[in-house]
């Protein structure tokens, strides 16, 4: 299929829920031997039991990048098979995510785009936790392309 | 070139902590020291497995062969590891306390097996709001071939 057709194929308003994701230690362990991300944020209880400029936290937090890898699994687990390529994820970070909350990504294709030479897709990206929370958001760019750039 | 050694890593981030850039000493426009390294499949599977990435594309080299891709890639949000990996312990992205408040990133040409990876990284601007201590840095990847592989922008609070 060319760019072209797979860009007919989806459409506004198509909503992915990314999978659940629930925070434990280990979870956390395998994100920071995975990122080599070892700020002990992520570890150490003593540790964020202190104030952090104005800020305080009540435990050990999720790595914000972990986040960010979630939700970046819920764009191309739907996109790879539609033949789109990732091409750009800006998020914001609003609330720490805390051992035992999950939380889930959803994102919607917000609008398409055909450009001079590209065919784009728009989304919306929202992570929820277990109460409902919005704990992230962000939008992302996806591209429908040929050529893989830099393919050999 | 530097094979990335992940199981070398220096995990305790309070080493050198004395030896990093505070928030008044993190110069906007300033590059930071960095060392390419060079990713296995082996680097790139154990990636993907370890942030959940299922997807055949990662780790089967049949599979990967037979899609638009040619052969294996590595996860696009990669970057989070090569951040790590190409910096130095005295960098100030380890500095404890160190809180992301977000980031944008674009995406060009995949890794693959054996690409060896070059990182720029700078800090853009530092600036206080709300009484607390931001930097805003910048990292661009490009491989072997001079090609961009990622670029990005993020914001973190600073260490007080």
């Amino acid at each position: 299929m060319t760019a072209e057709e797979q860009f007919n194929k989806v459409n506004e308003g198509d909503v992915i829920t990314g999978r659940p994701f629930t925070v434990t230690r280990e979870t956390i362990q395998a994100f920071a031997d995975a990122s080599l991300d070892y700020n002990p944020l992520h570890f150490d209880d003593n540790y964020m039991k202190n104030k952090f400029g104005k800020t305080s936290f009540e435990g050990v937090i999720m790595h914000g990048m972990q986040n960010f890898a979630l939700i970046t699994r819920t764009l191309t687990d739907w996109l790879i098979p539609r033949g789109g390529f990732h091409r750009r994820l800006e998020t914001r970070w609003l609330k720490p995510v805390q051992l035992g909350h999950t939380i889930t990504p959803v994102v919607t294709l917000q609008s398409k785009k055909r450009t001079e030479k590209g065919y784009w897709l728009l989304f919306d990206v929202e992570v929820n936790n277990q109460d409902g929370m919005l704990v992230a958001m962000g939008n992302a760019m996806a591209e429908f392309i040929d050529v893989i750039p830099g393919k050999r | 070139m530097t094979i990335l050694d992940l199981d070398n890593f220096e995990t305790d981030f309070w080493k050198d902590v004395d030896k990093r850039a505070t928030w008044d000493q993190i110069i906007p426009g300033e590059l930071r020291d960095t060392t390419p390294v060079t990713l296995t499949q082996e680097v790139i599977a154990r990636y993907a497995k370890g942030v959940g990435e299922d997807n055949p594309l990662y780790f089967d080299e049949e599979y990967a062969k037979s899609t638009i891709y040619g052969g294996i890639i590595a996860p696009p949000s990669i970057h989070i590891l090569l951040m790590f990996a190409c910096t130095t312990t005295e960098d100030w992205m380890r500095s404890p306390g160190t809180i992301n408040a977000g980031q944008n990133w674009s995406y060009h040409v995949p890794i693959r097996p054996g690409d060896t990876i070059t990182m720029r990284g700078t800090a853009l601007d530092r600036f206080i709001r709300k009484d607390r201590l931001f930097a805003v840095h910048e990292n661009t990847f490009t491989n072997q071939h001079g090609e961009v592989v990622c670029t990005g922008r993020g914001q973190t609070i600073r260490p007080a």
